[in-house]
C-alpha cells in the first residue's frame, strides 16, 4: 500500500497501480489528478468518440501559459521598444524564435481545436441532458461558447503585441469594428485603445488583457466546465451507454439502489451511471485516463514543435500607421468577418449602413445568440444524446453544417482569394504590382 | 424614528434587521465605490496623441496638384490659388487609402453634377474606392472621405488644418 512503498514506487505508482484500489487511491489522493473519476468508462477515452479535442484545447492552454509566461520575461510592451524585442527573440535569444512559434502556432491551433470541439459537442448532441436528475449540459455548452469567444479575443490582443504591419493593421481594422457599434461604438473603442488613436495606451492594455485577465477568465470558465462536465456525470457518451444497457434488458447489474420513496424525484447521475455494467464497460482512471494524457500531450507537443521549426511565425517590418499594406488583412479566423464587413453595406434609399455594423456585429451577434439558444431549442429525445449524427436531429446537424461551411468558405475566400485593394484572384491569377506606399 | 422605520423597511422589522441592512448597504456603497475608481483611471485624461490643429508649412511650399501629409493621413490639393484636403481615412474601418492617379483626366458625375478627376482613391483592405473628391462610389465604404478645415494662420502666414473641423466638399481656401 501506499505508506510502505520505496521513494521510487512513490514517484511511479500512480501510474502503474497494482490493484483497483490502489488505482482509486492514487487518482482521488493525488491533487493533480483528484478531479478525474476514479473509474471511466471506455466509451469516453475513445477517439472515435470525442476525438480527444478538449483535452488538446486544454493541453495547448497549458503549452501558451508556460510559453507566454518566458515571452513575458523577454518583451517589452512599449511602443518604442516591443518589435525590437520581438526581433531579439527572433534572432538574438537562443531559441527565442522556437519558444515565439509554440507560442503562435499553439494560439493558432486553440482557436481552430477550440471551434473543432464545438463542432463535435454539436454533432454528437453532447449539449443534451440523459435521464438523469440535476444535469445542465445546455448549461456547459454556453460555458464552452464562453470558452470559444475568450480564446478568440485572447488571440486577438496577442495579435497587437509584435508590434508590426501586420499587427497593426489587423487590430486597426477590429478596433473599427467595434466602433460601428450604436451608439456606444466609439466610447468602446476610445476605452479599449485608451484613445482615438492606437498607440501605447492600447499596447499596455492589450498587454495585460492578454496576459492577466483573458487567461485567468479561461482558468475560471475552464474549472467550470470541467466542474459540470463531473456533475454531469461525464461525458454524454456514458448516458448513451446507460440507455442502451437499460434497453437491452440484460441480467440487473450490481448497482446501489436507492429508495428515497419520494422525497427525490427522479435518479442522480451517480445512481444512473451505476447502470452502466462496471466490470464490462469501465477501467480505472489510473493508468488508463493517465496514459491516455500523456499520450494526447506527448502528440500535441510533437505537433506544436514540428510546425513551430516548419512553419514559424511570422515577423514584418514595424508598425507603421503612415502605411497601410496592400490588402491588409485580419487573423486568419477573422477574414470570414473581414469578408463579411466588405459584402455587407446594404443601401436603402440614401441611407447606407455601414458594413461593420451588419457584417462585423449584428451577424456575429445573432450566431452567438442562435448558438447559445440551440440547446433550449433542440428538442430531440435522450435517443440522441452521445451519439454522432443521430438520425433524429439529422435536419439541425445539416443547418449546423450549413453554417459551418458558410464561415469555412468565407475564411477560404478571404484568406486565399483576396489581393491588393480586396479584389478577387484566384490562386493561379499573380497579384499585380501595387505601389507599397503612395 | 419614522424615517428610520422606513428604511428598516416592512413592519416588524427589528432594530438589528435596520442594522444589518445599513452595514450591507456600506459595504456594497464601499464596494461599487472602489469598483468606480479603479474603472474610471482606465478612461484617460490627458491624451499625448497629435494636437488636432496643426500648421503644415506656407503655401508656396506646396506644389500644384496632390500633396500628401502621411504622419497626419491627410491630402492637400492645390490649385493655382486655392486650397482643399481630403481625408486619407476610410469611412469604413479607418486603412488608410491609396491615391490612383488616373492616366488622363476623366469626368464623373457626383451628386447630379459632372467633376473633373485626376486621381482616385482606393482602400486597400476592403476595396472601397472614392472620386478624386472624397465621393465614394464602390465598395463597403458607407461614406464620403472626409473634408477639413483649412486657414491661414494669422501670426506667421502658414497653411493650418483642424481635424476636428469638417467642411462641405466644395469649400477651397483662397490665398
Amino acid at each position: 500500500m501506499a505508506f510502505n512503498m520505496s521513494k521510487w514506487d512513490r514517484l511511479v505508482w500512480t501510474w502503474r497501480p497494482a490493484s483497483e484500489r490502489e488505482a482509486g487511491d492514487s487518482v482521488v489522493r493525488n491533487l493533480l489528478l483528484h478531479w478525474f473519476p476514479a473509474k471511466v468508462t471506455k466509451a469516453s477515452l475513445s477517439i472515435r468518440y470525442s476525438i480527444w479535442l478538449g483535452t488538446i484545447s486544454a493541453l495547448l492552454f497549458g503549452i501558451l501559459t508556460v510559453t507566454g509566461a518566458i515571452l513575458m520575461f523577454l518583451y517589452v510592451p512599449s511602443v518604442e521598444r516591443a518589435y525590437a524585442s520581438v526581433k531579439d527573440l527572433e534572432f538574438a535569444v537562443s531559441f527565442g524564435w522556437f519558444i515565439r512559434a509554440v507560442h503562435r502556432i499553439s494560439a493558432h491551433l486553440m482557436v481552430a481545436v477550440v471551434f473543432l470541439h464545438m463542432l463535435r459537442v454539436f454533432w454528437t448532441g453532447a449539449y443534451k441532458n440523459g435521464t438523469a436528475v440535476n444535469q445542465n449540459r445546455p448549461f456547459n455548452w454556453l460555458l464552452g461558447i464562453g470558452l470559444l469567444l475568450v480564446t478568440f479575443l485572447l488571440s486577438f490582443t496577442g495579435y497587437l503585441l509584435p508590434w508590426d504591419q501586420l499587427a497593426y493593421w489587423a487590430i486597426t481594422v477590429g478596433t473599427n469594428i467595434a466602433s460601428a457599434a450604436p451608439l456606444v461604438g466609439e466610447k468602446i473603442r476610445f476605452l479599449f485603445l485608451g484613445g482615438n488613436e492606437i498607440g501605447q495606451n492600447t499596447l499596455l492594455r492589450f498587454y495585460v488583457l492578454h496576459c492577466f485577465f483573458l487567461p485567468l477568465a479561461v482558468l475560471f470558465l475552464f474549472s467550470w466546465h470541467m466542474w459540470r462536465v463531473r456533475k454531469d456525470g461525464g461525458l454524454a457518451c456514458v448516458d448513451r451507454l446507460a440507455l442502451e444497457e437499460k434497453n437491452a434488458q440484460a441480467a440487473p447489474v450490481a448497482s446501489k439502489t436507492y429508495s428515497l420513496l419520494g422525497i427525490a424525484k427522479g435518479r442522480t447521475v451517480h445512481v444512473e451511471t451505476s447502470l452502466v455494467d462496471h466490470d464490462r464497460h469501465t477501467v480505472p482512471s489510473s493508468p488508463n485516463l493517465t496514459r491516455r494524457l500523456l499520450a494526447v500531450t506527448l502528440i500535441t507537443l510533437a505537433v506544436v514543435a514540428a510546425l513551430a521549426v516548419f512553419v514559424g511565425a511570422p515577423l514584418e517590418e514595424a508598425a507603421n500607421p503612415r502605411v497601410t499594406p496592400n490588402p491588409a488583412k485580419a487573423p486568419w479566423y477573422f477574414l470570414w468577418l473581414q469578408e463579411l464587413v466588405t459584402d455587407t453595406t446594404i443601401k436603402i434609399g440614401g441611407f447606407t449602413v455601414n458594413g461593420a455594423l451588419v457584417g462585423g456585429i449584428l451577424l456575429p451577434g445573432v450566431l452567438v445568440l442562435l448558438l447559445g439558444a440551440w440547446p433550449y431549442l433542440d428538442k430531440s429525445s435522450v435517443a440522441s444524446v452521445g451519439v454522432w449524427f443521430a438520425k433524429e436531429r439529422r435536419k439541425q446537424d445539416m443547418i449546423f453544417l450549413a453554417i459551418v461551411i458558410f464561415i469555412l468558405v468565407f475564411t477560404v475566400i478571404g484568406t486565399f482569394l483576396r489581393g491588393p485593394y480586396w479584389k478577387f484572384y484566384w490562386p493561379w491569377q499573380g497579384w499585380p504590382e501595387v505601389p507599397g506606399r503612395f | 424614528m419614522k424615517s428610520l422605520k422606513l428604511l428598516a423597511g416592512k413592519e416588524g422589522s427589528s432594530r438589528r434587521t435596520f442594522f444589518r441592512r445599513l452595514g450591507l448597504g456600506a459595504l456594497f456603497a464601499a464596494l461599487a465605490g472602489q469598483a468606480y475608481a479603479l474603472l474610471r483611471s482606465l478612461v484617460p485624461n490627458v491624451l499625448y496623441e497629435q494636437p488636432q490643429k496643426f500648421k503644415i508649412g506656407t503655401p508656396s511650399e506646396f506644389p500644384e496638384g496632390v500633396t500628401f501629409l502621411e504622419d497626419r493621413r491627410v491630402y492637400v490639393f492645390r490649385d493655382q490659388n486655392t486650397f482643399h484636403t481630403v481625408s486619407a481615412v476610410c469611412t469604413h474601418l479607418g486603412c488608410t487609402v491609396k491615391m490612383v492617379n488616373l492616366n488622363q483626366p476623366r469626368k464623373v458625375a457626383v451628386g447630379g453634377r459632372e467633376i473633373e478627376e485626376a486621381q482616385e482613391f482606393h482602400c486597400p483592405c476592403h476595396g472601397s474606392k472614392y472620386y478624386g473628391d472624397g465621393t465614394n462610389y464602390a465598395g463597403p465604404a458607407p461614406k464620403p472621405l472626409a473634408c477639413f478645415q483649412m486657414e491661414v494662420s494669422p501670426d506667421d502666414g502658414q497653411l493650418q488644418i483642424d481635424l476636428g473641423q469638417t467642411v462641405g466638399r466644395d469649400v477651397r481656401l483662397s490665398v
